[in-house]
């Protein structure tokens, strides 16, 4: 049993954040417990694993796990940790193997998880070793559209509940003509930084972008900044903690890649299909001013086109791990215009990049200070602009200068720490694509 | 130019001499934040290029491309962008400003068939210090193909092997 009230952290009508859930570490362990352990998270691009026996090493929260592509073309994912005496028995970020072997006593495994061969077998004895009751605990694993989720509950919603309308959304950054790709490479980096810092900016937080993003926008735009904020038009979309805060221009955060060849791919070729496939809406918001993220820690840029998750190590103390989301249809010269766009402006060198990491270094770090943490944070932009819209899918405000993902973030956050069991996790929009497809 | 070059193949004392004053100079101006005075020691054709590094199996080793995610893959268009960013006085990630001391060291100078071009090896090692106490330390295996344009030396290619698979810090805002 669960004796905290985690409502007690966050109040979501007067609009305000507790600073401790930054920084606690029994808070932290909780999260680990009840998000880490029971949310669908995002492990891998399918094009991460093209081929039989590819495998990629990532986190569950602090767990380490791999995931890997099966001779039938499934993946599993497991724990990566031996279960003799602990120890990782994959060190490698990604590659191709048909098993793994422990490098402490040489307990081998295949690429399905399951334990195999251990070395110099004769000094177990006969019942000493069930081989089919020792193998690293395995994860359910589903996919979207070429992204690859995995939870460690089994109890937890099916994956489409789990993302719910928010496929509507997605499916004009991943389904917007045809198959997605990453770009091989997969750059990681520590911030000294609490993991919701980055998937709350990435939640709904335009409004940073305009002022602390100036220099980078300048260098990427011919010196030409953002100018004040344009409410019209623009919106947030809450579903299930997930976020979309967008503009309907259709080409703000295109243009600031400043490469002429996606902008043009996209106006010729992209928008088009989108217009047939999704209808009119949905190919205005793709492109423009817009962040995203999945509850609880993967966020992407569409139209830029960085994709990341903000892996928790400790409360005060993130991995981030990005790529680059390009359709396979792409022509190359495209491609490696979005590759390189995206290098400079959403990289550790990143002309934008750079700025938020001190950002949110500071936001965690001032907390070392007792009375410093005993204050609220506000979160109370936009607060009473919640719209009904006829179309867009979610809680919908009206404005895309809003806190109203980052309140509804922290309410799903709330609602899962608190959660004894998944009944106690509450739907808080009312879906209108249950058991539907979305394009 | 011919007399540079010493016959037997290798890299005279005066070349050697003046490749380590250029790299030396180049350094200086970096710590000292002189980016417009950098970007005229690089040919205007430059590529300079920091690789995402795989870490992977023995048996799976794979050598980056430039098709691949990198931390710089850029050119003399892409690097004023870069500059531009630090000039706008809105960099505020900047101000107070980062302290950089690149030392180099472990220089190596090798000819090439074209007379007016030399490859050589280097060590970087950055301190970095800034803000109020944070201090990080970056080495990078680099490889340059310098070239003698008008009589004076300037960088036309780079590749830093970066000898961090996590980068260890939130930012990479000085060059490498």
């Amino acid at each position: 049993m669960n004796n905290t009230d985690y409502n007690q952290y966050i109040d979501t009508k007067e609009g305000w954040i507790d600073r401790r859930i930054f920084w606690e570490q029994a808070i932290y362990e909780q999260e680990l417990k009840q998000i880490f352990a029971k949310s669908w998270q995002f492990i891998a691009h399918e094009s991460m694993l093209p081929n039989k026996n590819d495998f990629y090493t990532t986190y569950m929260g602090e767990d380490g796990v791999i995931a890997a592509r099966q001779a039938d073309g499934s993946v599993k994912v497991y724990l990566n940790s031996c279960p003799h005496r602990g120890n990782k028995f994959c060190y490698a970020d990604d590659g191709n193997t048909r098993s793994f072997t422990c490098n402490y006593h040489g307990w081998s495994f295949g690429i399905d998880g399951k334990l195999g061969a251990v070395s110099n077998p004769h000094v177990y004895d006969e019942g000493d070793l069930d081989k089919d009751k020792w193998s690293p605990r395995q994860a359910r694993v589903d996919s979207y559209k070429g992204m690859i989720f995995a939870t460690f509950d089994e109890e937890a919603p099916s994956l489409e509940e789990w993302l719910g309308d928010f496929r509507w959304y997605l499916d004009m950054m991943l389904d917007n003509d045809g198959e997605t790709e990453f770009i091989s490479g997969g750059i990681k980096s520590y911030l000294n930084a609490n993991w919701k810092f980055g998937v709350e900016n990435f939640v709904g937080d335009a409004y940073h972008a305009l002022w602390n993003h100036d220099s980078g926008l300048k260098a990427m735009n011919n010196g030409e900044g953002f100018g004040a904020a344009v409410t019209e038009g623009s919106f947030h979309a809450s579903v299930n903690g997930h976020g979309w805060e967008f503009g309907t221009d259709g080409y703000a955060d295109i243009a600031i890649l400043g490469r002429p060849k996606w902008t043009e791919y996209v106006q010729n070729v992209i928008k088009p299909k989108m217009e047939k496939r999704m209808g009119k809406l949905r190919s205005e918001i793709f492109g423009s001013l817009a962040s995203v993220s999945l509850f609880p820690n993967c966020s992407f840029l569409p139209g830029i086109q960085t994709f990341r998750v903000w892996l928790p190590r400790g409360p005060r103390k993130m991995e981030l791990r990005i790529w680059t989301l390009v359709n396979k249809n792409m022509p190359d010269e495209v491609k490696q215009e979005i590759n390189i766009g995206c290098m400079q402006t959403f990289n550790p060198a990143g002309v934008l990049e750079m700025d938020d990491g001190e950002n949110w270094e500071g936001n965690t770090q001032v907390n070392k200070g007792y009375l410093t943490r005993q204050e609220k944070l506000h979160y109370g932009c936009g607060i009473n602009r919640q719209i009904e819209h006829d179309e867009l899918p979610g809680i919908i405000y009206s404005g895309q200068f809003n806190d109203a993902n980052q309140r509804h973030f922290y309410q799903r956050w709330a609602d899962m720490m608190n959660a004894d069991k998944w009944a106690d996790v509450p739907t808080r929009y009312t879906p209108k694509y249950a058991g539907k497809p979305t394009v | 130019m011919t007399q540079e070059n010493s016959s037997n193949g290798f890299a005279s004392l005066e070349l050697i001499n003046e490749v380590q004053q250029f790299l030396y100079r180049e350094a200086r101006i970096n710590d000292n934040e002189q980016f417009r005075e950098w970007l005229t020691m690089l040919t205007d054709d430059v590529h300079y290029w920091m690789p995402y590094r795989y870490q992977r199996y023995r048996k799976n080793e794979k050598e980056p491309t430039i098709y691949d995610q990198s931390y710089y893959c850029d050119t003399m268009q892409d690097l004023e962008k870069r500059v531009v960013r630090t000039e706008t006085g809105t960099c505020w990630s900047e101000d107070p400003a980062t302290r950089a001391a690149h030392v180099i060291t472990n220089i190596e100078v090798e000819l090439t068939d074209n007379p007016d071009e030399f490859k050589v090896y280097s060590l970087t090692t950055v301190h970095r210090n800034m803000n109020e106490d944070e201090e990080h330390t970056m080495v990078g295996h680099r490889t340059d193909l310098l070239r003698r344009v008008d009589g004076q030396l300037k960088l036309a290619k780079r590749k830093i092997i970066l000898d961090q698979n996590i980068f260890m810090n939130k930012s990479l805002n000085v060059y490498l």
